[in-house]
């Protein structure tokens, strides 16, 4: 007896098909799987076996061979317990596979017969749509997170028994999760923009980077409140739209199993400075999202610059190029999306108290100059805004009174979002995307704008770099007050993230 | 190439005669190099001090041994086109003569430090504060203006703020090396180098190939303070470098001028001891020029012509910003007379102002396109001194 069902392997964020074919014959019983199985998909034997028996149904005394195709591709996982098992009873006539065209399966096995959870659902789910399937049987812990497409019907499976019986009553979609519209408001609200006393530069500054997506650095002495700060810029970015939090998701659910439902939060990354290459870029030997994908869509916060190797950093410049990340293993490349808004904070020197009014600073100039050598270079060439960020003075500790709070930042920076959106004539979503031949537009039209530029560029001694990040930074002021041109004074004011660096 | 030049290299180089015996030996005969040289050449078993040579400090006579003798130093001068005067010349710098122990050979780059020039040292901290650095800058700005040449060492902080203000105007600047001509040290002041040597003069006793040892420091220290008529301490520690320099002008005759700091400022403790012990607080370049009216006075003195004192005083300097020029929206004065002299924080002068943010950032920078604040590091800013502040 011949019979095969579709399922899904995971390659990188995305998900592939796979045909889970079963050939039952006469011959010495036995399970065999071929097609590149992975150790866990080997065990599926065991677990198979006992789930079917302990479900109630016979497992058949045959020789039985499952092919998973396409036969050349490394597969891993337990999720092919399910679909195994199905296929087994479909082939051992112990269950009408009616329905068996239109739907795909995806679930480990428990030995009792329960479904587990699995990894990477929503990909999934996603490929499924594509596939124009009916039907996606799902373990019932992910169900929700699959639920978000409406095009086809998610089918929660609590265990092996129940699921044979839904689909032995020939219309599965009756059993179909409820489609329930996800909630998409965002609730970063542990932490308040409000409780940020003093730091006007730095909140407008960091204001304008959530409006252009702008990459910015924080400088400043220990114990200024630059974590504190980066931590609040989530609860300042615009919401997800549903594309963007299946995006989020698909990459959050590589990594967890257990997660149910849609994130719809901006992801905020931190990771400590000793992470590992694989930590931080993606890899390992069954490539995984690093640090910089889960960051997809949200922030990345590398807090003390210095401290990381300097190595890591330069593994930084392609992704924020690219905005994607290719990790190549075993001949197969994966690609991780990871457009994140990098925050970086650094000390301005060695001791922590250079610019400090009391003269604290303990580093000589030469040590300071070494200092700020380690961190620039080209990612700092890639950061638009850079602010200091100074300490607070004692009595600005004890001053209660509380700052504007994030929602009415938040609503500012959407409708500046939205602004930047409906200009026709840019391609990209975010003035931080914008490249040289963009910018030339915005000069070309405009006489007084260059004349402008000319002038900062010249008395502040810019690179063409430097310029051309106050052009993006200008643009995004320019729509945060929603003003179709650049004018004169947002060039003056986004002069002023410029950070000056060492002087003397 | 003259002769007493070969014969003074001879002595210093070949013969390895401390300077400061070559010099006993000069005052001894009445300062005629001719006798000492003589004396050097024709005496078997000349006299020589052991170690203490320059009023206290050692010379590294060792260091100096590797530069292949006066034939070497001589065809290494000439290679390079650096300028060499000796104590003999006619135009040797007077004041410069007049100290304890005067080198006996200047290697220079730039302009030849003749006796036609009327100069004032400023020296002080590397690790200064951004107020040193201003009144560096300041004073050495205006002084080079009217025609008063700056002297420092080209060492970073105070040193760099000095020459650099002095370089760009009339007066010019001299740096004097604590190691040889061809070395630049530190090598961060690369530029500034080049800079002195178009508008100054770049002098050094050492010979080519003498490092920068810490131990030539005090020893150059003396010719700073020698070349000058005043020197002006800015921001020394107790212990600091700019306290010898101020000790050796104290020995030397000269004036020292000393620039007050904070009372709770470690930096200017060295300062606040010389103004307690009798130097001349200053706040301005009038009152070191003040010092100097005898001078001024005196008819055919070289400060008379190279300074025209008359008009220093009324006369607006050049450069400065004159608040009437600039025509300041309500909003712009408003910030502008929020900001002090001293430095204030943007949170500061946003509560002062009443300005949220956004605003406030525009008015900063369009005072500081026009000159009239300054931005430091940690978000201060203050007025800047080219607008009368002092």
């Amino acid at each position: 007896m011949f019979f095969k069902l579709d399922s899904f392997a995971l390659v990188g964020v995305d998900a592939v098909k796979v045909t889970i074919e079963v050939h039952l014959s006469r011959g010495l019983p036995g399970l065999y799987i071929v097609g590149l199985p992975g150790k866990a998909i080997n065990e599926a034997r065991q677990r198979v076996r006992s789930a079917i028996l302990n479900s109630g149904f016979e497992f058949p005394v045959k020789k039985i061979i499952i092919n998973l195709s396409p036969a050349d591709m490394r597969k891993e996982g337990s999720l092919y317990d399910l679909p195994i098992a199905l296929a087994i009873l479909a082939g051992s006539g112990q269950i009408s596979p009616g329905c068996f065209n239109d739907s795909c399966f995806i679930g480990e096995l428990s030995l009792d017969g329960k479904i587990n959870p699995v990894r990477g659902l929503i990909s999934m789910t996603e490929k499924a749509v594509d596939l124009k399937k009916k039907y996606f049987f799902v373990p019932a812990i992910n169900a929700e997170q699959a639920s978000v497409f409406r095009e086809i019907d998610i089918i929660a499976c609590l265990s092996l028994k129940e699921t044979i019986k839904t689909i032995n009553s020939g219309s599965p979609g009756e059993n179909a999760c409820r489609r329930a519209d996800p909630d998409l408001s965002c609730n970063n609200c542990e932490t308040d923009f409000s409780e940020v006393k003093g730091q006007f530069k730095a909140k407008r500054a960091i204001e304008l980077a959530a409006v252009g997506m702008h990459n910015i650095l924080l400088i400043g002495p220990p114990g200024s409140g630059k974590t504190m700060l980066a931590r609040r810029i989530a609860t300042i970015m615009p919401c997800l739209d549903l594309q963007q939090c299946i995006e989020v998701t698909k990459i959050q659910s590589l990594c967890n199993e257990t997660s149910n439902g849609i994130i719809t939060d901006r992801p905020f990354k931190n990771p400590h400075h000793t992470i590992s290459r694989a930590g931080l870029i993606g890899g390992g030997v069954y490539p995984r999202p690093g640090d910089i994908s889960l960051a997809h869509r949200g922030i990345l916060f590398l807090d003390e610059l210095s401290q990381f190797p300097s190595n890591l950093v330069e593994d930084l410049r392609q992704p924020l190029e690219n905005r994607e990340v290719i990790v190549t293993r075993n001949q197969v490349s994966y690609c991780f999306p990871s457009n994140f808004m990098l925050v970086v904070a650094t000390n301005p020197c060695h001791c922590g108290f250079w610019g400090d009014r009391e003269n604290r600073c303990k580093c000589s100039e030469r040590e300071i100059k070494r200092f700020w050598k380690n961190l620039s270079g080209p990612i700092m060439d890639r950061i638009d805004i850079r602010v200091f960020v100074s300490r607070l003075k004692e009595e600005d500790y004890i001053n209660t009174e509380l700052g504007e709070n994030s929602e009415k930042i938040k609503k500012r920076v959407e409708r500046a979002v939205v602004f930047q959106g409906n200009n026709k004539d840019r391609k990209i979503k975010y003035n931080s995307e914008a490249d040289a031949a963009t910018i030339n537009k915005w000069l070309a039209g405009d006489e007084r704008l260059r004349k402008a530029a000319f002038m900062v560029g010249k008395r502040f001694k810019l690179s063409a770099r430097g310029l051309s990040s106050i052009l993006k930074v200008s643009r995004s002021i320019a729509d945060l007050e929603e003003s179709k041109d650049i004018e004169d004074e947002h060039i003056l004011e986004a002069a002023g993230y410029r950070a000056i660096k060492t002087y003397g | 190439m003259d002769r007493l030049l070969k014969d003074i290299l001879f002595i210093l180089y070949d013969m390895k005669i401390n300077a400061s015996d070559l010099v006993k030996q000069y005052r001894r005969n009445g300062d005629d190099i001719r006798a000492a040289i003589n004396y050097f050449k024709n005496n078997k078993s000349p006299e020589r001090s052991r170690q203490l040579t320059f009023g206290g400090f050692k010379e590294n006579k060792k260091e100096m041994e590797n530069n292949g003798g006066s034939v070497g130093i001589l065809e290494y001068v000439k290679k390079h086109r650096l300028g060499i005067m000796h104590i003999g010349n006619k135009d040797y710098p007077p004041d410069l003569l007049n100290i304890f122990v005067p080198p006996p050979v200047l290697y220079y780059r730039g302009k030849r430090p003749d006796d036609k020039l009327f100069n004032i040292a400023v020296v002080g901290s590397r690790r200064c504060s951004h107020y040193g650095r201003e009144v560096a800058s300041y004073l050495s700005r205006n002084l080079s203006r009217i025609g008063i040449t700056i002297v420092s060492g080209l060492a970073l902080g105070i040193d760099a703020s000095a020459h650099r203000e002095a370089v760009k105007e009339k007066g010019g600047s001299i740096a004097v090396l604590g190691n040889g001509p061809d070395i630049i040290y530190p090598p961060e002041n690369r530029d500034l180098y080049k800079e002195i040597e178009g508008n100054g003069t770049i002098i050094t006793e050492f010979a080519p190939g003498t490092p920068p040892l810490r131990t030539n420091f005090p020893i150059r220290n003396r010719i700073i303070s020698g070349l000058c008529k005043g020197v002006i301490i800015i921001e020394a520690g107790q212990r600091s470098g700019a306290m010898i320099t101020g000790e050796l002008a104290l020995g030397q005759d000269r004036e020292v001028f000393a620039v007050p700091g904070s009372i709770f400022s470690p930096g200017s403790r060295g300062c606040h001891k010389l103004i307690k012990s009798g130097a001349k607080l200053i706040e301005d370049i009038d009152d070191i020029l003040d010092e100097f009216d005898h001078l001024f006075k005196e008819k055919n003195h070289i400060a008379a012509e190279v300074i025209d004192k008359k008009n220093i005083r009324k006369q607006k300097r050049p450069g400065d910003i004159s608040l009437k020029d600039i025509k300041l929206e309500p909003l712009q004065s408003k910030v502008f007379e929020v900001i002090g002299c001293r430095a204030k924080s943007f949170d500061d002068i946003s509560i002062c102002s009443s300005l949220e943010a956004s605003r406030l950032l525009k008015i900063l920078l369009f005072l500081e396109m026009n000159g009239m604040i300054r931005e430091y590091p940690a978000n201060y800013y203050s007025r800047s001194t080219k607008c009368g502040t002092f």
